[in-house]
């Protein structure tokens, strides 16, 4: 491999990729630590190796400051809203990829337009919609907004994937007496199967970390997501570093989890997006 | 979707008080013309369009530089990532962290003997500090999208190229560049799109807008007009005004780069 880049240009360019990574992992370590040791033990030398660890920080916010409730607020609203939009999005791309449904380049065109709302166009109007039917400060409310504005990507991902299916397999499954639901079910979701984790890997990680709504949706603290909860400690109060650190990890412990587990769906789902 | 967008176009013609409704034609929009702060605003998106080349530079040298396979590149490319899956509330209150009077920053300062630094409190430091966590935070995804530019290129050019006896740095320059123009072309633009409507989050956990306007975006105004001050109709016109802006981008990305809705059907 002459010609490529010399040896000592890689190494070069590897210090520097390294520095880059740094520059990532650091500050991550860095609120790891101060997460997991006493306030005063954080004053003494910020930045040295912690004198010694606790738990403490993490239960603290957990059990006073809401958060452990928000997380759970976030856990259920956006696992329901991820498994419902899930089987919305399958049926609506697996009706549109195979069969001929009048109007589907209609349909199809309006999902992609919509794809380029900006969140901050459609709120106000959320907010009124949602105000009038008695769902503004309710988490099913929320999660029908989620579910509505993860749509559009999910579908339009899942027409491609469902089309790769061959349509010889479908109509083999058909001869064999399988029914509408029977073939996507046994037949069309095996085969889909990477193209779903990935539309429901990254449902779930934009609702996860989406802000706009749920801080404006939900007004009342008690009923807070994650995000929101987390932005209004770091805006409200001067807390203890060691809390806000420790709710930041909380907060990012499910993200980052999902992303060593699943990386290769997540990336590729995201890159998807560019080939449209 | 359609419906909600349609209602907030119909808001923006109109002054709500309490529960009535009042059609008061252009006159959200003349005064959101004649507004100082909206000026101030709109130039603060402008500014903001700095972190678009930053970001662009950054990925692509990241990109070009894991394409050479370097040695644990697989490594780089999942922590370059990390950032990406993190909500803005997390990185927004992370850069508030290391960058408060008593942050990991200055304190790093202190151990040169340096003053400490208010850089949240600062216009132009918090506006650098908030393009810092843009560029931060947006990388590693538009590195990927680069790297999947790259690897489209097919490879019996560079052998070509090697053959003729070309350098490592012509390649770059009259094989790779060119080749993912297209690319390049499309991460532009959604970057420019990002500083219109991504950056509510930031500027909502790291200055709340501040000092003064100083770091208020339009997407941040929209939230500051209809739900902090309460006038829906003002802050539906300057919705409304954003999804032109928005609208313009994306018409001409798919002009230019031929990218449609058509394509995709």
């Amino acid at each position: 491999m002459e010609n490529t880049l010399s040896r000592p240009v890689r190494g070069v360019v590897f210090c520097a990729l390294l520095l880059t990574a740094i520059s990532i992992i650091y500050p991550i370590a860095f609120i790891f630590l101060t997460a997991s040791r006493p306030e005063m033990d954080y004053m003494k030398n910020p930045f040295g190796w912690p004198g010694e660890f606790t738990f403490d920080n993490f239960v603290t916010v957990w059990n006073g400051y809401g958060v452990g409730k928000a997380f759970l607020n976030s856990l259920v609203t956006v696992s329901i809203a991820t498994v419902v939009m899930l089987s919305l999005a399958v049926l609506a791309a697996y009706g549109i990829a195979k069969y001929d449904v009048p109007f589907s380049r209609l349909i199809t065109g309006t999902f992609v337009s919509v794809m380029l709302l900006p969140a901050q166009v459609l709120v106000i109007p959320l907010y009124l919609l949602l105000s009038k039917v008695n769902l503004v400060g309710e988490l099913p409310g929320l999660g029908a907004v989620f579910v509505a504005t993860s749509m559009p990507f999910s579908v339009f991902f899942l027409i491609t994937t469902f089309r790769s299916v061959p349509t010889e397999v479908m109509e083999a499954a058909k001869l064999d007496g399988a029914g509408f639901l029977r073939t996507l079910v046994s037949v069309v979701l095996p085969m889909g199967t990477s193209g779903v984790a990935t539309v429901g890997l990254l449902g779930f990680l934009a609702m996860w970390n989406e802000l706009l709504f749920s801080f404006i949706l939900i007004p009342d603290d008690s009923k807070r997501m994650l995000t929101a909860a987390l932005a209004s400690i770091g805006s409200r109060y001067e807390i203890d570093q060691t809390l806000v650190a420790s709710g930041l990890l909380i907060s990012a412990s499910v993200p980052i989890i999902l992303l060593f587990f699943a990386s290769r769906y997540i990336m590729k789902g995201l890159t998807a997006g560019y080939s449209r | 979707m359609v419906y909600p967008a349609c209602y907030a176009f119909y808001l923006s013609f109109t002054r709500t008080k309490g529960l009535s409704t009042r059609w008061i034609w252009f006159e959200n929009y003349t005064r959101l013309a004649a507004d100082p702060v909206v000026h101030q605003v709109f130039l603060n998106n402008v500014k903001f369009l700095v972190s678009v080349p930053m970001v662009i530079a950054v990925a692509l040298v990241t990109a070009v530089l894991l394409f050479e396979k370097i040695r644990g590149w697989r490594f780089f490319r999942v922590v370059f990532f990390i950032p990406n899956v993190l909500s803005a509330a997390v990185i927004g209150l992370l850069f508030r962290t290391v960058f408060g009077y008593n942050g990991l920053v200055n304190g790093l300062l202190g151990t040169f003997g340096a003053e400490p630094v208010e850089f949240l409190t600062k216009g132009k430091w918090a506006m650098g500090i908030i393009i810092l966590a843009l560029v931060w935070s947006g990388f590693g995804y538009q590195t990927l999208l680069l790297l999947s530019g790259l690897t489209a290129i097919p490879t019996a050019i560079y052998e070509a190229a090697i053959l003729d006896g070309a350098t490592w740095w012509q390649r770059l320059w009259r094989i790779t560049l060119p080749n993912i123009r297209q690319t390049l072309g499309f991460v532009f633009i959604i970057n420019v799109i990002y500083t219109f409507t991504a950056l509510f989050g930031f500027v909502f956990v790291i200055t709340a807008g501040g000092p003064g306007y100083d770091t208020t975006t339009i997407d941040y105004l929209v939230y500051l007009r209809a739900f902090s001050g309460s006038q829906m109709g003002s802050g539906a016109a300057l919705a409304v005004v954003l999804f032109v802006i928005v609208g313009i981008l994306t018409l001409i990305q798919a002009r230019v780069f031929g990218l449609n809705g058509k394509d995709a059907v």
